[in-house]
Protein backbone atom coordinates (compact mmCIF):
# COMPACT_ATOMS: atom_id res chain seq x y z
CA UNK A 1 0.00 0.00 0.00
CA UNK A 2 1.53 3.62 -0.67
CA UNK A 3 0.24 6.73 0.97
CA UNK A 4 -2.78 6.85 -1.00
CA UNK A 5 -3.94 3.73 0.87
CA UNK A 6 -4.16 2.05 -2.66
CA UNK A 7 -1.84 -0.16 -4.51
CA UNK A 8 1.56 1.29 -4.56
CA UNK A 9 2.20 3.26 -7.64
CA UNK A 10 5.44 5.82 -8.53
CA UNK A 11 4.43 9.47 -9.06
CA UNK A 12 0.54 10.73 -8.71
CA UNK A 13 -0.98 11.63 -12.09
CA UNK A 14 -3.84 12.67 -13.24
CA UNK A 15 -5.03 13.30 -17.43
CA UNK A 16 -3.55 16.26 -18.76
CA UNK A 17 -0.97 16.94 -15.97
CA UNK A 18 2.56 17.58 -16.95
CA UNK A 19 5.32 17.67 -14.18
CA UNK A 20 7.60 20.87 -14.62
CA UNK A 21 10.17 20.51 -17.53
CA UNK A 22 12.70 22.70 -14.98
CA UNK A 23 12.82 23.78 -11.17
CA UNK A 24 14.85 26.10 -9.16
CA UNK A 25 14.49 28.09 -6.15
CA UNK A 26 14.16 31.99 -5.66
CA UNK A 27 15.90 33.90 -2.65
CA UNK A 28 13.39 36.34 -2.03
CA UNK A 29 13.71 39.00 1.21
CA UNK A 30 15.31 35.82 3.38
CA UNK A 31 13.69 32.82 2.52
CA UNK A 32 13.77 30.63 -0.62
CA UNK A 33 10.74 30.15 -3.11
CA UNK A 34 10.23 27.45 -5.47
CA UNK A 35 9.74 27.91 -8.68
CA UNK A 36 8.74 25.65 -11.72
CA UNK A 37 8.68 26.01 -15.57
CA UNK A 38 7.55 24.38 -18.64
CA UNK A 39 8.16 25.95 -22.60
CA UNK A 40 10.77 27.19 -24.35
CA UNK A 41 13.42 29.20 -22.44
CA UNK A 42 13.35 32.06 -25.57
CA UNK A 43 9.44 32.73 -25.36
CA UNK A 44 7.97 35.72 -23.84
CA UNK A 45 7.21 34.71 -20.21
CA UNK A 46 4.11 33.77 -18.50
CA UNK A 47 4.15 34.29 -14.97
CA UNK A 48 1.70 31.91 -12.97
CA UNK A 49 0.39 33.05 -9.39
CA UNK A 50 -1.63 30.60 -7.60
CA UNK A 51 -4.68 31.62 -4.76
CA UNK A 52 -4.38 30.79 -0.72
CA UNK A 53 -3.64 27.38 0.21
CA UNK A 54 -3.00 26.50 -3.70
CA UNK A 55 0.31 25.62 -4.74
CA UNK A 56 2.15 26.31 -8.10
CA UNK A 57 1.84 22.47 -9.13
CA UNK A 58 -2.10 22.77 -9.32
CA UNK A 59 -0.96 24.64 -12.55
CA UNK A 60 0.34 21.27 -13.77
CA UNK A 61 -2.86 20.77 -16.58
CA UNK A 62 -2.63 24.21 -17.36
CA UNK A 63 0.75 24.99 -17.70
CA UNK A 64 1.83 22.74 -20.28
CA UNK A 65 -1.02 23.74 -22.67
CA UNK A 66 -0.26 27.72 -22.15
CA UNK A 67 3.59 26.09 -22.79
CA UNK A 68 2.92 25.38 -26.63
CA UNK A 69 3.78 29.45 -27.39
CA UNK A 70 5.28 30.21 -23.91
CA UNK A 71 7.91 29.79 -21.46
CA UNK A 72 5.51 29.44 -18.18
CA UNK A 73 7.00 30.16 -14.94
CA UNK A 74 4.53 29.15 -12.03
CA UNK A 75 5.71 30.13 -7.91
CA UNK A 76 4.64 28.66 -5.10
CA UNK A 77 3.72 31.41 -3.20
CA UNK A 78 6.15 32.22 0.31
CA UNK A 79 4.67 29.97 2.94
CA UNK A 80 3.17 27.70 0.33
CA UNK A 81 3.82 24.30 -1.40
CA UNK A 82 7.43 23.91 -1.53
CA UNK A 83 8.26 27.37 -0.42
CA UNK A 84 9.81 27.92 2.82
CA UNK A 85 7.99 29.38 5.85
CA UNK A 86 8.16 32.77 6.98
CA UNK A 87 7.58 34.63 10.35
CA UNK A 88 4.40 36.67 8.92
CA UNK A 89 2.57 36.66 5.59
CA UNK A 90 1.77 40.69 4.70
CA UNK A 91 0.14 41.00 1.35
CA UNK A 92 2.93 43.87 0.31
CA UNK A 93 5.24 41.21 0.21
CA UNK A 94 3.62 38.62 -2.18
CA UNK A 95 2.72 41.55 -4.32
CA UNK A 96 6.81 42.17 -4.53
CA UNK A 97 8.14 38.58 -4.84
CA UNK A 98 5.55 38.28 -8.15
CA UNK A 99 7.79 41.33 -9.29
CA UNK A 100 11.01 39.91 -8.19
CA UNK A 101 9.57 36.56 -9.92
CA UNK A 102 9.34 38.23 -13.53
CA UNK A 103 12.38 40.14 -13.59
CA UNK A 104 14.09 36.62 -12.25
CA UNK A 105 13.11 35.95 -16.31
CA UNK A 106 15.27 38.96 -17.57
CA UNK A 107 12.20 39.80 -19.79
CA UNK A 108 8.83 41.40 -19.56
CA UNK A 109 5.92 39.01 -18.71
CA UNK A 110 2.30 38.05 -19.20
CA UNK A 111 0.94 37.51 -15.95
CA UNK A 112 -2.06 35.48 -14.69
CA UNK A 113 -3.27 35.25 -11.12
CA UNK A 114 -6.04 32.75 -9.62
CA UNK A 115 -8.13 34.17 -6.41
CA UNK A 116 -5.96 36.11 -4.14
CA UNK A 117 -2.90 35.37 -6.36
CA UNK A 118 -5.44 37.50 -9.09
CA UNK A 119 -5.84 40.23 -6.49
CA UNK A 120 -1.99 40.36 -5.76
CA UNK A 121 -1.10 40.17 -9.45
CA UNK A 122 -3.24 42.92 -9.90
CA UNK A 123 -1.36 44.99 -7.89
CA UNK A 124 2.41 43.56 -8.44
CA UNK A 125 0.91 44.84 -12.27
CA UNK A 126 -0.13 48.31 -10.77
CA UNK A 127 3.19 48.62 -9.07
CA UNK A 128 5.31 47.39 -11.95
CA UNK A 129 4.58 48.94 -14.91
CA UNK A 130 7.66 48.13 -16.90
CA UNK A 131 6.99 44.71 -16.08
CA UNK A 132 4.41 43.29 -17.03
CA UNK A 133 3.08 42.89 -20.86
CA UNK A 134 -0.90 41.89 -19.90
CA UNK A 135 -2.83 40.52 -17.18
CA UNK A 136 -5.25 38.13 -16.47
CA UNK A 137 -7.21 38.14 -13.26
CA UNK A 138 -9.13 34.66 -12.58
CA UNK A 139 -11.55 35.25 -10.14
CA UNK A 140 -9.07 37.47 -7.44
CA UNK A 141 -11.26 40.82 -7.35
CA UNK A 142 -11.38 40.79 -3.63
CA UNK A 143 -13.78 39.50 -0.47
CA UNK A 144 -17.23 41.30 -0.39
CA UNK A 145 -17.36 44.46 1.62
CA UNK A 146 -18.61 41.80 4.99
CA UNK A 147 -15.97 38.85 3.72
CA UNK A 148 -16.67 35.33 2.28
CA UNK A 149 -19.00 33.66 4.40
CA UNK A 150 -19.44 30.24 3.41
CA UNK A 151 -21.83 28.63 6.00
CA UNK A 152 -23.47 31.52 6.10
CA UNK A 153 -21.76 33.29 9.39
CA UNK A 154 -23.48 36.41 10.67
CA UNK A 155 -20.91 37.39 13.02
CA UNK A 156 -21.55 40.91 13.89
CA UNK A 157 -19.26 43.30 12.42
CA UNK A 158 -16.33 44.06 14.49
CA UNK A 159 -14.45 47.15 14.75
CA UNK A 160 -10.94 47.54 13.75
CA UNK A 161 -9.25 47.61 17.62
CA UNK A 162 -11.60 44.17 18.16
CA UNK A 163 -9.74 42.88 15.27
CA UNK A 164 -6.20 43.04 16.49
CA UNK A 165 -7.03 42.16 19.73
CA UNK A 166 -8.27 38.60 17.86
CA UNK A 167 -5.08 39.05 16.12
CA UNK A 168 -2.90 39.22 19.42
CA UNK A 169 -4.76 36.49 21.25
CA UNK A 170 -3.51 34.56 18.71
CA UNK A 171 -0.43 35.16 18.41
CA UNK A 172 0.02 34.75 22.28
CA UNK A 173 -1.03 31.11 21.71
CA UNK A 174 0.66 30.59 17.83
CA UNK A 175 3.54 28.65 19.36
CA UNK A 176 1.26 26.42 21.57
CA UNK A 177 -0.89 25.11 18.29
CA UNK A 178 -0.03 22.08 16.84
CA UNK A 179 -0.84 23.29 13.30
CA UNK A 180 -2.85 21.20 10.80
CA UNK A 181 -4.32 18.15 11.43
CA UNK A 182 -2.86 15.22 10.55
CA UNK A 183 -4.20 12.37 8.36
CA UNK A 184 -3.16 8.72 7.62
CA UNK A 185 -3.43 8.89 4.10
CA UNK A 186 -3.35 11.38 1.47
CA UNK A 187 -6.85 10.60 0.54
CA UNK A 188 -7.97 11.96 3.78
CA UNK A 189 -6.90 15.00 2.65
CA UNK A 190 -8.28 15.09 -0.88
CA UNK A 191 -11.54 14.20 1.19
CA UNK A 192 -11.33 17.30 3.46
CA UNK A 193 -10.82 19.59 0.47
CA UNK A 194 -13.37 18.29 -1.28
CA UNK A 195 -15.56 19.52 1.12
CA UNK A 196 -14.41 22.76 0.68
CA UNK A 197 -14.84 23.24 -2.82
CA UNK A 198 -17.30 20.29 -4.10
CA UNK A 199 -17.12 21.29 -7.81
CA UNK A 200 -13.37 19.75 -7.65
CA UNK A 201 -13.23 16.17 -8.68
CA UNK A 202 -11.91 13.74 -5.96
CA UNK A 203 -9.82 12.38 -8.52
CA UNK A 204 -7.81 16.19 -9.30
CA UNK A 205 -7.57 16.38 -5.46
CA UNK A 206 -5.83 13.48 -5.18
CA UNK A 207 -3.63 14.58 -7.14
CA UNK A 208 -3.13 18.37 -5.74
CA UNK A 209 -3.37 17.18 -2.50
CA UNK A 210 -0.21 14.42 -3.18
CA UNK A 211 1.76 17.64 -4.22
CA UNK A 212 0.94 20.11 -1.55
CA UNK A 213 0.91 17.62 1.31
CA UNK A 214 4.13 16.19 3.01
CA UNK A 215 4.76 13.18 5.80
CA UNK A 216 4.94 13.96 9.14
CA UNK A 217 5.57 11.77 12.41
CA UNK A 218 1.82 12.55 12.81
CA UNK A 219 0.61 11.62 9.50
CA UNK A 220 0.39 13.62 6.52
CA UNK A 221 -0.49 17.37 6.75
CA UNK A 222 -0.67 20.58 4.41
CA UNK A 223 2.60 22.06 3.22
CA UNK A 224 1.09 25.61 3.08
CA UNK A 225 2.11 27.58 6.26
CA UNK A 226 -1.32 27.63 8.36
CA UNK A 227 0.19 31.47 9.40
CA UNK A 228 -0.51 32.14 6.05
CA UNK A 229 -4.07 33.49 6.61
CA UNK A 230 -3.36 36.00 8.82
CA UNK A 231 -1.62 38.25 6.70
CA UNK A 232 -2.78 41.23 8.91
CA UNK A 233 -3.97 44.75 7.57
CA UNK A 234 -6.66 46.91 8.15
CA UNK A 235 -7.12 46.58 3.90
CA UNK A 236 -10.30 47.99 3.05
CA UNK A 237 -12.80 46.07 0.34
CA UNK A 238 -13.30 49.70 -0.34
CA UNK A 239 -10.02 50.56 -1.59
CA UNK A 240 -9.57 47.46 -4.17
CA UNK A 241 -10.92 49.83 -7.10
CA UNK A 242 -9.43 52.94 -6.40
CA UNK A 243 -6.06 50.90 -5.84
CA UNK A 244 -6.64 49.67 -9.30
CA UNK A 245 -6.84 52.94 -11.10
CA UNK A 246 -2.78 53.57 -11.67
CA UNK A 247 -2.78 49.99 -13.88
CA UNK A 248 -1.40 50.73 -17.04
CA UNK A 249 -1.48 47.07 -18.59
CA UNK A 250 -4.48 45.48 -20.32
CA UNK A 251 -6.69 43.25 -17.88
CA UNK A 252 -8.65 40.51 -18.90
CA UNK A 253 -10.62 39.34 -15.61
CA UNK A 254 -11.90 35.85 -15.99
CA UNK A 255 -14.85 34.70 -13.93
CA UNK A 256 -17.02 30.97 -13.99
CA UNK A 257 -20.57 30.93 -14.16
CA UNK A 258 -21.15 29.23 -11.65
CA UNK A 259 -21.59 29.98 -7.39
CA UNK A 260 -19.08 28.47 -5.65
CA UNK A 261 -17.20 28.37 -2.16
CA UNK A 262 -14.76 31.55 -2.65
CA UNK A 263 -16.26 33.27 -5.63
CA UNK A 264 -17.64 34.61 -7.91
CA UNK A 265 -18.86 37.70 -6.13
CA UNK A 266 -21.78 39.49 -7.25
CA UNK A 267 -21.73 40.56 -11.20
CA UNK A 268 -22.39 44.24 -9.66
CA UNK A 269 -19.55 44.39 -7.56
CA UNK A 270 -16.86 43.02 -9.78
CA UNK A 271 -18.94 45.44 -12.24
CA UNK A 272 -18.60 48.64 -9.57
CA UNK A 273 -14.47 47.59 -9.03
CA UNK A 274 -13.59 46.94 -12.67
CA UNK A 275 -14.76 50.35 -13.65
CA UNK A 276 -11.71 51.69 -12.33
CA UNK A 277 -9.60 50.00 -14.27
CA UNK A 278 -9.31 51.63 -18.08
CA UNK A 279 -8.36 49.07 -20.35
CA UNK A 280 -10.18 45.78 -19.48
CA UNK A 281 -12.23 42.79 -20.86
CA UNK A 282 -14.60 40.53 -19.04
CA UNK A 283 -14.18 36.76 -19.88
CA UNK A 284 -16.04 33.21 -18.80
CA UNK A 285 -15.71 29.76 -19.16
CA UNK A 286 -19.19 27.72 -18.67
CA UNK A 287 -20.18 25.44 -16.08
CA UNK A 288 -16.85 26.83 -13.72
CA UNK A 289 -17.22 28.12 -10.39
CA UNK A 290 -14.22 29.62 -8.92
CA UNK A 291 -11.66 27.41 -9.73
CA UNK A 292 -12.16 27.93 -13.40
CA UNK A 293 -8.50 26.77 -14.51
CA UNK A 294 -8.86 23.72 -12.86
CA UNK A 295 -12.32 22.75 -13.39
CA UNK A 296 -11.94 23.57 -17.59
CA UNK A 297 -7.86 23.48 -18.22
CA UNK A 298 -8.19 23.77 -22.18
CA UNK A 299 -11.43 25.87 -22.57
CA UNK A 300 -9.46 27.96 -19.94
CA UNK A 301 -5.99 28.14 -21.83
CA UNK A 302 -7.94 28.61 -25.24
CA UNK A 303 -9.46 31.76 -23.80
CA UNK A 304 -6.04 33.26 -22.02
CA UNK A 305 -4.16 32.24 -25.41
CA UNK A 306 -6.41 34.19 -27.69
CA UNK A 307 -6.17 36.71 -25.71
CA UNK A 308 -2.43 36.88 -24.69
CA UNK A 309 -1.73 36.67 -28.69
CA UNK A 310 1.60 35.91 -29.92
CA UNK B 1 20.82 46.80 33.18
CA UNK B 2 18.27 43.23 33.10
CA UNK B 3 17.69 41.66 29.76
CA UNK B 4 15.03 38.38 29.08
CA UNK B 5 14.29 36.91 26.11
CA UNK B 6 10.67 36.79 25.64
CA UNK B 7 9.10 34.86 22.98
CA UNK B 8 6.90 36.48 20.63
CA UNK B 9 5.23 34.01 18.02
CA UNK B 10 7.73 32.35 15.89
CA UNK B 11 11.25 34.59 16.69
CA UNK B 12 12.64 36.19 20.42
CA UNK B 13 12.65 39.44 21.57
CA UNK B 14 14.94 41.42 24.12
CA UNK B 15 13.10 43.22 26.63
CA UNK B 16 15.28 45.62 28.57
CA UNK B 17 14.86 46.80 32.25
CA UNK B 18 16.01 50.14 32.52
CA UNK B 19 14.85 50.42 36.40
CA UNK B 20 13.85 48.20 38.99
CA UNK B 21 11.66 49.74 41.72
CA UNK B 22 7.78 48.24 42.38
CA UNK B 23 4.96 50.57 41.33
CA UNK B 24 3.32 51.21 38.17
CA UNK B 25 5.18 50.48 35.36
CA UNK B 26 6.29 51.71 31.86
CA UNK B 27 7.49 50.07 28.55
CA UNK B 28 8.75 51.74 26.52
CA UNK B 29 8.48 52.03 22.32
CA UNK B 30 11.54 53.04 20.17
CA UNK B 31 10.95 54.38 16.77
CA UNK B 32 11.95 52.73 13.28
CA UNK B 33 15.63 51.81 13.03
CA UNK B 34 15.62 52.59 16.69
CA UNK B 35 16.65 50.04 19.92
CA UNK B 36 16.62 50.11 23.42
CA UNK B 37 19.85 52.72 23.78
CA UNK B 38 17.29 55.27 22.48
CA UNK B 39 16.15 56.50 25.60
CA UNK B 40 18.04 57.71 28.05
CA UNK B 41 19.24 55.24 30.80
CA UNK B 42 18.15 57.67 33.84
CA UNK B 43 14.34 56.74 34.40
CA UNK B 44 14.22 57.91 38.05
CA UNK B 45 11.48 60.70 36.91
CA UNK B 46 9.60 57.54 36.61
CA UNK B 47 7.91 55.88 40.04
CA UNK B 48 7.91 52.63 39.05
CA UNK B 49 9.70 50.02 36.97
CA UNK B 50 10.63 51.10 33.55
CA UNK B 51 11.44 48.33 30.29
CA UNK B 52 12.07 49.13 26.59
CA UNK B 53 11.46 46.75 24.22
CA UNK B 54 13.22 46.06 20.86
CA UNK B 55 11.07 45.25 18.55
CA UNK B 56 11.91 42.50 15.62
CA UNK B 57 14.36 43.39 13.41
CA UNK B 58 15.69 45.58 15.65
CA UNK B 59 18.59 46.28 18.49
CA UNK B 60 19.28 42.47 20.09
CA UNK B 61 16.03 40.86 19.09
CA UNK B 62 15.41 38.37 16.37
CA UNK B 63 14.82 39.32 12.63
CA UNK B 64 11.63 37.83 11.56
CA UNK B 65 12.15 35.68 8.69
CA UNK B 66 11.31 36.62 5.25
CA UNK B 67 10.91 40.06 6.21
CA UNK B 68 7.39 40.77 6.76
CA UNK B 69 7.15 43.68 8.82
CA UNK B 70 4.36 45.65 9.49
CA UNK B 71 2.85 47.89 12.45
CA UNK B 72 0.72 45.23 13.57
CA UNK B 73 3.35 42.87 13.92
CA UNK B 74 5.07 45.49 16.06
CA UNK B 75 1.46 45.59 18.41
CA UNK B 76 2.31 41.84 18.18
CA UNK B 77 5.61 42.16 20.16
CA UNK B 78 4.49 44.77 22.45
CA UNK B 79 1.72 42.56 23.14
CA UNK B 80 4.45 39.87 24.30
CA UNK B 81 6.24 42.35 26.51
CA UNK B 82 2.51 43.40 28.15
CA UNK B 83 1.63 39.60 28.55
CA UNK B 84 5.46 39.50 30.75
CA UNK B 85 5.25 43.06 32.72
CA UNK B 86 0.97 43.19 33.21
CA UNK B 87 -0.46 46.20 32.98
CA UNK B 88 1.72 49.41 32.73
CA UNK B 89 1.87 52.55 30.71
CA UNK B 90 3.14 53.13 27.24
CA UNK B 91 5.57 55.62 26.21
CA UNK B 92 6.29 55.64 22.57
CA UNK B 93 8.69 57.24 19.36
CA UNK B 94 7.31 57.08 15.80
CA UNK B 95 6.33 53.48 14.99
CA UNK B 96 6.53 52.78 18.74
CA UNK B 97 4.18 55.60 19.15
CA UNK B 98 1.81 54.27 16.53
CA UNK B 99 1.82 51.17 18.23
CA UNK B 100 1.45 52.41 21.62
CA UNK B 101 -2.04 53.63 19.74
CA UNK B 102 -2.77 50.21 18.76
CA UNK B 103 -2.20 48.37 21.80
CA UNK B 104 -4.13 50.82 23.95
CA UNK B 105 -7.14 50.67 21.81
CA UNK B 106 -7.03 46.86 21.29
CA UNK B 107 -6.17 46.43 24.88
CA UNK B 108 -7.33 49.07 27.19
CA UNK B 109 -7.53 47.12 30.11
CA UNK B 110 -4.05 46.18 30.44
CA UNK B 111 -2.67 49.67 28.82
CA UNK B 112 -3.65 52.34 31.20
CA UNK B 113 -2.37 55.11 29.12
CA UNK B 114 0.31 55.97 26.52
CA UNK B 115 2.56 59.00 25.69
CA UNK B 116 2.66 59.35 22.27
CA UNK B 117 6.22 61.09 20.95
CA UNK B 118 7.82 61.95 17.27
CA UNK B 119 10.47 59.82 15.50
CA UNK B 120 10.55 57.50 12.35
CA UNK B 121 7.66 55.67 11.68
CA UNK B 122 5.02 55.05 9.04
CA UNK B 123 3.30 58.32 7.64
CA UNK B 124 0.04 57.22 7.33
CA UNK B 125 -2.49 58.21 4.40
CA UNK B 126 -5.86 58.40 4.51
CA UNK B 127 -8.87 57.88 3.76
CA UNK B 128 -7.85 56.18 0.97
CA UNK B 129 -4.10 55.76 0.12
CA UNK B 130 -2.35 57.39 -2.37
CA UNK B 131 -1.75 54.80 -4.60
CA UNK B 132 0.15 56.61 -7.43
CA UNK B 133 2.58 57.66 -4.45
CA UNK B 134 3.09 53.99 -3.70
CA UNK B 135 3.34 53.62 -7.55
CA UNK B 136 6.76 55.85 -7.41
CA UNK B 137 7.56 54.68 -4.30
CA UNK B 138 7.66 50.59 -5.48
CA UNK B 139 11.30 50.49 -7.27
CA UNK B 140 13.35 52.20 -4.10
CA UNK B 141 11.61 49.86 -1.31
CA UNK B 142 12.45 46.60 -3.53
CA UNK B 143 15.64 48.31 -3.93
CA UNK B 144 15.89 49.37 -0.06
CA UNK B 145 15.05 45.15 1.05
CA UNK B 146 17.21 44.04 -1.04
CA UNK B 147 20.12 45.75 1.28
CA UNK B 148 22.58 43.46 2.66
CA UNK B 149 21.29 40.98 5.43
CA UNK B 150 24.37 39.85 6.99
CA UNK B 151 25.16 42.24 9.93
CA UNK B 152 23.36 40.52 12.74
CA UNK B 153 23.51 43.81 14.74
CA UNK B 154 22.34 45.86 12.61
CA UNK B 155 18.64 46.54 11.81
CA UNK B 156 16.86 44.24 9.36
CA UNK B 157 16.69 46.31 6.54
CA UNK B 158 13.30 45.07 5.76
CA UNK B 159 11.77 47.12 8.14
CA UNK B 160 12.12 50.08 5.36
CA UNK B 161 8.42 48.16 4.33
CA UNK B 162 6.95 49.64 7.69
CA UNK B 163 7.51 53.12 5.98
CA UNK B 164 6.36 52.59 2.40
CA UNK B 165 2.90 51.04 4.33
CA UNK B 166 -0.38 52.94 4.59
CA UNK B 167 -3.07 53.02 7.13
CA UNK B 168 -6.01 54.78 6.76
CA UNK B 169 -6.33 57.59 9.22
CA UNK B 170 -9.84 56.78 10.28
CA UNK B 171 -8.22 53.05 11.56
CA UNK B 172 -6.28 55.47 13.95
CA UNK B 173 -8.84 57.40 15.23
CA UNK B 174 -10.93 53.96 16.16
CA UNK B 175 -7.85 52.90 18.45
CA UNK B 176 -7.43 56.66 19.86
CA UNK B 177 -11.42 56.34 20.95
CA UNK B 178 -11.45 52.90 22.31
CA UNK B 179 -8.09 53.82 24.44
CA UNK B 180 -8.60 54.62 28.03
CA UNK B 181 -6.06 58.02 27.64
CA UNK B 182 -3.55 59.05 25.10
CA UNK B 183 -1.58 61.94 25.67
CA UNK B 184 0.24 63.20 22.06
CA UNK B 185 3.78 64.90 23.43
CA UNK B 186 5.13 65.90 19.75
CA UNK B 187 7.85 67.58 17.90
CA UNK B 188 7.98 68.98 14.15
CA UNK B 189 5.62 68.48 11.58
CA UNK B 190 3.09 65.81 12.50
CA UNK B 191 2.08 62.72 10.40
CA UNK B 192 -1.39 62.53 8.83
CA UNK B 193 -2.01 60.17 11.52
CA UNK B 194 -1.74 62.31 14.46
CA UNK B 195 -3.21 65.36 12.85
CA UNK B 196 -6.39 63.18 12.94
CA UNK B 197 -6.16 61.82 16.05
CA UNK B 198 -6.39 65.67 17.20
CA UNK B 199 -10.12 65.64 17.12
CA UNK B 200 -10.84 62.51 19.38
CA UNK B 201 -12.08 63.71 22.40
CA UNK B 202 -9.92 61.78 24.54
CA UNK B 203 -6.73 62.50 22.89
CA UNK B 204 -5.41 65.37 24.88
CA UNK B 205 -1.76 67.02 23.88
CA UNK B 206 1.26 68.28 25.65
CA UNK B 207 4.35 70.73 25.08
CA UNK B 208 6.91 68.23 23.85
CA UNK B 209 10.12 67.78 26.43
CA UNK B 210 14.04 67.00 25.84
CA UNK B 211 13.15 63.97 28.49
CA UNK B 212 9.99 61.48 27.10
CA UNK B 213 10.68 59.34 30.03
CA UNK B 214 10.06 62.29 32.32
CA UNK B 215 7.00 63.84 30.12
CA UNK B 216 5.11 60.41 30.29
CA UNK B 217 5.49 61.08 34.49
CA UNK B 218 4.44 64.24 34.53
CA UNK B 219 1.40 63.36 32.41
CA UNK B 220 0.63 60.38 34.55
CA UNK B 221 2.44 60.80 37.69
CA UNK B 222 2.67 64.57 38.66
CA UNK B 223 2.41 64.30 42.30
CA UNK B 224 5.20 61.86 42.76
CA UNK B 225 7.05 64.31 40.31
CA UNK B 226 6.83 67.19 42.29
CA UNK B 227 7.32 65.78 45.66
CA UNK B 228 11.03 64.26 43.73
CA UNK B 229 12.35 67.18 41.52
CA UNK B 230 15.20 65.54 39.19
CA UNK B 231 18.37 65.65 39.78
CA UNK B 232 20.65 67.98 38.31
Amino acid sequence: MDRYGAPAMSEPSYPGAVPPERSRWLGSFGIRLRVHEWGDPAQTPVVLIHGMFDHARTFDVLAPLLAERFRVVALDARGHGDSEWATSYPWVLDVFTIIQVIRSTGRRAHLIGHSKGGGQSTDAAVRAPNDVLRLVNIDGFGPPAEGFRPNGDAHPQKTQPEYLADFLDWRRGANDRAGWRAYPTVEGLAERRKQQNPRLSLEWLRYFSAYGSRETERGFTWKADPHTIRGYGPWLPDWIAPGWEPLRAPMLALTGTEQDTWGPIPEELIAHRLRHVANVERASVDDTGHFVHLERPKETARVLLDWLGE
Amino acid sequence: MNTRRIRAGRHELVLHTLQEKSGDALLLLHALWGSNRDWSTDASPWPGPVFALDFSGHGESQWVKGGGYYPELFAADADAALSEIGACHLLGAGIGAYVALLLAGARPDDVRGAVLTAGRGLAGQGPVPDFDDMVRRSDGALEAFAAPRDAPTATDPMVAMVETDVRPLDYACAFGRRARRIVLAGSGEPAAWWKALREVPAVTEVAASGDAVRSAATVFHPATLSTKPAQG
